[in-house]
């Protein structure tokens, strides 16, 4: 009762933030001086044509008008249609999601299960052998470009070792993927006892995942640590120790206190990871959203472009609010009224 | 025996500078103390005096760049400075306890109250669960927390400061030290609740038979709750003895100067009023620390200066302290 | 006590100690500051190093593997790789500097004057970079990019644009725990104009923080830089920039000819790794806690 309140109300603080991601979608593509009459109407277009279109467009109309017409549209779910598949860019948008969310899923999930514990050792022994050693590796996969990370993986596991499949989707051409359960295809090739095609999908699952964990996992070693190091210092963790509780507790005193700023962090890692996994789909062929998008994006699809941006500004705005409500499960300080 | 004994113990803080110079702070200067059972000793001194790096030695709390270089901390009998980690938990917690400042901080704050104190219960003394339940609802009652059964599962975020002091009491008795160790323990505090806080403890020492360490700027507190009171400047103690005889008959020219600086409320106040600055811990004078601030200064406090014996329990460290009944015999003139 | 004397002169003993001093501090600031230093020598005097022309073709040699003639082989157009590579040099510096200073003169400003402030604009301002911070900096820059033009030019402003966000922040919460302070309360008590407390007062107390962060964001601008070229948004092949050598070479990644991506892409991750290691090292000089002696 208190709590669904809670959710309610935290829901609603997110609406100014939302009306901010439209409005920054909207001008991404207005200020940038391309005229999206010239690419309708074509070369060849009279100065009637011109005025016409720019009439149904609404672009005769103040700006303003212009954005409250756009974010109607949005509410409505009309994102406009793209030039280059001639379709809805919504129904394209969510044709995709589903295909990015597995990687991302997989990739995420990895990268922190590599990086807290990782994080957290190190900060147990701060400047110690192992410290350094990761603190060089973090720093490193900091600065390892996504795609050459993925092109590589390419060149070693299917050119050199022929381990893995060439990245051109997410199952082998010559299988039929499995009935649409929860849009992965390993799971539900499992869920659906299909073991051919599990084994596919996981053979394609496999490097662009390992991709995304490495590059996810940098940061978040390097945060982790920082954030232990913190708490280790914290009155509550001296206190522990001088009450001569043994290392084994007091460890798991610092990680259950170092639990909320670290699913904070990761929480707004997933932003930038979005834009990470767009550059792993788009050499991996993945198919998804980020390919999609990427693609709007080098060819000129502006309608396209700006339902891309817009999506993952949504999901983004979306995970700061289950980190809140998940914060607010965990954290006895957080007063929910 | 001593409950606790502490022998020309040296404390300093090692690390480089941005030279990669090693640099060495002094910041304590063969600290001795004694300490027996059913005696509270209080440690005074102004911040930086090194009251608070005493118990963190030796307790054995330090972490770098503080480094113990000297000096033995004897506890019951037992060496505790050469103790491995795990060794020095057994006695932390257990025999040794310790009440600090900030309580409402330093409460494990995801853990609830009653946890915590079962938790503490549970590794130092052991048995059935049910039995460290009861035995911390008993020193909840015993320290004063009002409905100890609906506190058991209260969180440390929802306290008073002067209940989380309580439950830090009542973690610190939980185990029956023998030695307490009270950091600060009512700063922070409404000075009504200070004073019920350290009733409360001068109580519980009472009943319990413990050694107790108060540390603390405060004289009031000095002269209404301890036997025994140590003046700290710049890492040393310049006088201990008996609360009363320091009291009445201040020997060392710092302890006079502390006492003068404090005429109404004995409440230690800013460093000023009691003019110049303590020595540079980097780079300490040779001969007495104090020379620098102290009126009375000439040319032989240039020499390390004596610790005196003014009478039983009695003791100061300066050139200018007679000896009460021997007369000038040991002050090496 | 040899680290304080008296003096405040500066004998060359002195700057020495001090270098050596801070190498063995950090000695990854030290790595870093090499590799960057490296880097810089080739992109000035890349002439030097080039044993060929980076945009002339051979085309009888086609993606021919390393050799003694082409130490890094040749590419598809039949271009000398290795003097790509160093050619490269000149796009990282050419686009990280400028667009780490536009991002400091713009947010460092910025972030004086909301701090200093406050009140409406400062409001509006934080709503701002929070609603940007939804946005993926990577798909934001290649968007804003796409949109705008794309002009090597337009990748620098845009890039410095949209990292003034970091520098105005940390420059804004420094101004905020400063603004009470008596030492600004008492140069407004004595009458100074607003822009001498900003500039005069407050600017250099709270820009360490920001300036500690530059490398750390030419980092990011060399990454995001070759990214967009790597998506052929901003440099197109066959420019010799490190992300537009990589597209290149993807192609030619699952055919074998690995040498063509591989080295640009080796010399990104060590000049970025470079900026990094330094950006890091600064954190462990500025932040005496981590200067622990064992």
């Amino acid at each position: 009762m208190n709590f669904s309140h809670f959710i309610f109300r935290r829901t609603l603080m997110v609406i100014p933030l939302l009306v901010g991601v439209v409005f920054l979608t909207f001008m991404l593509v207005r200020v940038g001086g391309l005229d999206p009459v010239g690419l309708l109407a074509g070369p060849t277009a009279t100065a009637e044509e011109f005025k016409m279109i720019r009439e149904e467009l609404g672009l005769d109309q103040p700006l303003w008008k212009q954005f409250v017409i756009y974010a109607q549209n949005v509410i409505r779910g009309d994102l406009g249609e793209s030039w280059l598949s001639n379709r809805p860019v919504l129904d394209d948008i969510m044709a995709r999601s589903l295909i990015s969310l597995e990687l991302l899923f997989w990739g995420i999930g990895i990268g922190t299960l590599i990086g807290v514990p990782m994080g957290l050792r190190a900060a147990f022994r701060p400047n110690g052998r192992f410290d350094q050693t990761t603190r060089i590796l973090s720093l490193l996969g900091f600065s390892i470009p996504t795609y050459w990370l993925g092109l590589v993986m390419l060149f070693v596991f299917f050119y050199l070792l022929r381990w893995a499949p060439p990245g051109m989707g997410r199952i082998s051409l010559m299988i039929s993927p499995p009935d649409f359960i929860t849009g992965s295809y390993l799971i539900d090739s499992l869920l659906t006892a299909d073991w051919r095609a599990a084994h596919s999908a996981l053979a394609h699952l496999i490097l662009p995942v390992i991709c995304l964990a490495i590059v996810s996992a940098a940061p978040i070693i390097k945060q982790t640590r920082a954030i232990a190091l913190e708490v280790i210092a914290s009155d509550s963790v001296r206190y522990a120790r001088a009450c001569g509780l043994q290392t084994r507790t007091v460890r798991s005193i610092v990680f259950k206190n170092s639990a909320t700023p670290i699913i904070t962090f990761v929480g707004t890692e997933i932003t930038g990871l979005v834009g990470t996994m767009s550059l792993i789909e788009y050499v991996f062929a993945w198919g998804g959203l980020g390919q999609y998008g990427l693609n709007a994006i080098v060819r000129g699809d502006f309608t396209a472009v700006q339902g891309y941006v817009l999506t993952l500004a949504l999901f983004s705005v979306l995970v700061f609010l289950v980190v809140d409500i998940i914060i607010a499960i965990i954290e006895p300080r957080v007063d929910l009224s | 025996m001593n409950l606790l004994s502490v022998q020309d113990l040296q404390t300093h803080f090692i690390f480089r500078d941005i030279d990669h110079q090693l640099r060495e702070a002094k910041a304590l200067n063969k600290v001795n103390l004694t300490l027996n059972s059913g005696q509270v000793l209080g440690i005074v001194g102004e911040t930086g005096a090194g009251k608070s790096l005493t118990a963190q030695s030796i307790c054995g709390l330090l972490r770098p760049p503080a480094k113990i270089v000297g000096g033995s901390v004897t506890f019951q009998g037992r060496e505790l400075l050469t103790l491995s980690e795990d060794e020095i938990n057994t006695i932390r917690g257990a025999e040794i306890a310790m009440v600090v400042q900030n309580p409402r901080s330093s409460l494990d704050p995801l853990t609830q109250i009653g946890a915590q104190l079962v938790r503490l219960h549970q590794t130092h003394t052991g048995g059935p669960l049910a039995g460290s339940r009861k035995k911390a609802l008993d020193m909840m009652q015993a320290v004063g927390i009002p409905d100890p059964e609906g506190r058991f599962t209260a969180w440390p975020h929802e306290l008073s400061g002067g209940m989380a002091q309580r439950v830090l009491i009542a973690m610190a008795l939980i185990n029956e030290p023998k030695l307490l160790i009270a950091d600060e323990p009512t700063t922070g505090l409404d000075v009504t609740v200070q004073a019920q806080i350290l009733d409360l403890l001068n109580e519980l020492v009472a009943r319990f038979d413990m050694g107790c360490m108060i540390i603390t700027h405060d004289l009031g507190i000095v002269a209404h709750y301890c036997d025994q009171v140590a003046v700290m400047f710049a890492g040393e103690i310049v006088e201990q003895g008996p609360t009363r005889e320091v009291f009445l008959t201040p020997a060392h020219p710092y302890t006079q100067q502390l006492l003068a600086a404090t005429p109404e409320r004995l409440q230690l106040g800013v460093k000023s009023q009691l003019g110049g600055q303590p020595p540079d811990l980097f780079n300490l004078p040779t001969g007495c620390l104090s020379q620098d601030r102290c009126t009375l200064a000439t040319e032989k406090c240039g020499a390390p200066p004596p610790l005196i014996e003014i009478s039983k329990g009695h003791l100061a460290r300066c050139h200018f302290v007679k000896p009460a009944e021997k007369g000038r015999s040991k002050s090496n003139e | 006590m040899t680290g304080r004397s008296p003096s405040n002169l500066w004998t060359m003993a002195r700057l020495g100690n001090r270098i050596r001093g801070i190498s063995r501090l950090s000695p990854t600031a030290t790595a870093g500051v090499i590799i960057i230093l490296l880097f810089g020598v080739l992109a000035l005097f890349s002439d030097m190093f080039m044993p060929h022309d980076p945009v002339s073709s051979f085309t009888d040699r086609i993606l021919q593997p390393p050799s003694a003639q082409h130490w890094f082989g040749t590419d598809g157009n039949g271009m000398d790789v290795f003097s790509r590579v160093i050619y490269g040099a000149k796009f990282g510096f050419g686009i990280a500097i400028p667009a780490v200073i536009i991002a400091v003169l713009i947010g460092v400003p910025v972030g004086l004057i909301a701090g200093y402030r406050g009140g409406l604009l400062d409001e509006v301002l934080m709503r701002i970079f929070d609603g940007l911070r939804v946005f993926p900096s990577i798909i934001l820059a290649l968007a804003v990019v796409a949109a705008t033009g794309q002009s090597l030019l337009n990748v620098v402003l845009v890039l410095g644009f949209l990292d003034s966000p970091v520098f105005a922040r940390l420059v804004r919460s420094e101004v905020l725990a400063l603004r009470s302070s008596i030492f600004v309360e008492s140069a407004i008590a004595a009458g100074n104009p607003t822009w001498r407390i900003l500039f005069l007062h407050l600017l250099p107390n709270s820009i360490q923080g920001a300036m500690a962060q530059t490398a750390v964001r030419a980092a990011w601008a060399v990454r995001i830089s070759a990214t967009l070229a790597f998506l052929g948004v901003g440099i197109q092949a066959p420019t010799p920039e490190w992300g537009a050598m990589i597209r290149q070479g993807a192609e030619f990644m699952v055919s074998g000819q690995w040498w063509v991506a591989i080295f640009p892409g080796i010399a990104l991750i060590l000049l970025v790794f470079g900026l990094n290691l330094f950006g890091d090292g600064i954190q462990d000089i500025l932040d005496p806690r981590r200067r622990v002696s064992k």
